[in-house]
């Protein structure tokens, strides 16, 4: 199982098509794990792309970490998987908070990266996004498995609710994750955002209460393209193959 | 530890054996034995495993088996609902055709 060090820390990650010329690097979300990815996406993309996927600090398979959640600290992760795995220039993609972590890297390090794809990233200023982190109870996981995580259509038994309960319990009282998230709420209105000169997919549900967001982020990023599909915000679960046929084509052209 | 790649021909029971050991590496010997594991076991439902744990086991396929098999193009041409159901005996299946036409 590929585990990696990166900053002596244990970071799992995946590859496929190690061989291809370019790369793509896939961030996936909160309380998710690269697994987002791994089925359906991923494989698309390996036809022409040498592709990355890793899971982020304290989710899926790699180590617990307290601190660090905040879109530089993400960021700086980013960077130094990229180091490790000796990764220049890479396309990147990134879903939901992994869409603000795309991002910022784009903000912060455009020379490390081709095109951008940015799906269903929400604004951190909205508070029903920022909700979903405020008020954590055994309830709230239950729905929100039950809605937002991609076993929506199996019910979720003892020995997986009680892993991802575990998860949850850490993520929400353990780490600065809520901290970190709250001190970016300002995030869509910085500066750098109006100056982003990447191409920019952005793929939102049609159905999505991000949707907004993604409007918001058309019209801040000059070279940007904004396309619904049929969906909310599971599109990558929902959709995978449309995604990832829509994903490729915008890195191949 | 993760098998090396082989290039032995395994019959039906020794793919679901070594399938069994997989299944315990990645989700701990105190569940598996519980569990009553068949080859009409389905992986979500039956083994309670999460997509995270099912890219555990895939990577311990394509670890021992290698070139032979495609284990993640096969997985990529099924939609959720397939994957939901995906049981032992389909891979179980797919590794055995992939033996056969080597």
């Amino acid at each position: 199982m590929p585990v990696i060090q990166v900053n002596q820390r244990e970071v799992h990650i995946q590859e496929l098509n190690k061989g291809a010329a370019e790369t793509v690097l896939l961030v996936h979300g909160m309380f998710s794990n690269l697994s987002v990815y791994y089925f359906n996406i991923a494989p698309v993309l390996a036809a022409h792309f040498h592709v990355v996927m890793y899971d982020l600090k304290s989710h899926g398979m790699s180590e617990r970490v307290l601190e660090g959640y905040d879109l530089n600290s993400m960021t700086d992760d980013l960077c130094a998987l990229m180091d490790v795995l000796k990764l220049k220039k890479v396309h990147l993609a990134g879903y939901s908070f992994g869409g603000l972590i795309a991002l910022k890297m784009a903000m912060r390090f455009p020379e490390k990266l081709g095109k951008l794809v940015v799906i269903e990233a929400p604004d951190p200023n909205d508070e029903k996004t920022r909700g979903i982190i405020d008020d954590y109870s055994r309830e709230f996981l239950e729905h929100y498995v039950a809605n937002f995580t991609d076993t929506t259509k199996v019910k979720m038994g003892k020995r997986q609710m009680e892993r991802n309960h575990r998860m949850y319990e850490y993520l929400f009282y353990q780490t600065s994750i809520k901290e970190d998230m709250i001190l970016e709420s300002g995030f869509f209105s910085t500066p750098e955002m109006n100056t982003l000169e990447k191409d920019t997919l952005l793929l939102y549900g049609s159905a999505s209460n991000c949707l907004q967001a993604g409007k918001q982020l058309h019209k801040l990023i000059s070279r940007s393209d904004l396309i619904p599909l049929n969906g909310d915000h599971n599109i990558p679960i929902q959709e995978p193959e449309m995604v990832a046929n829509i994903v490729a084509g915008f890195f191949k052209n | 530890m993760d098998a090396i790649a082989t290039n032995k021909q395994l019959n039906n029971d020794e793919i679901f054996d070594l399938m069994k050991q997989f299944i315990t590496e990645v989700i701990g010997e105190e569940f598996v034995e519980e569990m009553d594991i068949t080859p009409q076991s389905s992986f979500t439902k039956d083994l309670e495993m999460d997509s995270i744990e099912i890219v555990s086991f895939s990577e311990k396929i394509k670890t021992h088996f290698g070139e032979q098999i495609d284990f993640t193009g096969w997985l990529s041409a099924m939609d959720l609902d397939q994957l939901i159901n995906l049981n032992l005996e389909m891979i179980i299946n797919y590794i055995h055709e992939c033996q056969l036409s080597r």
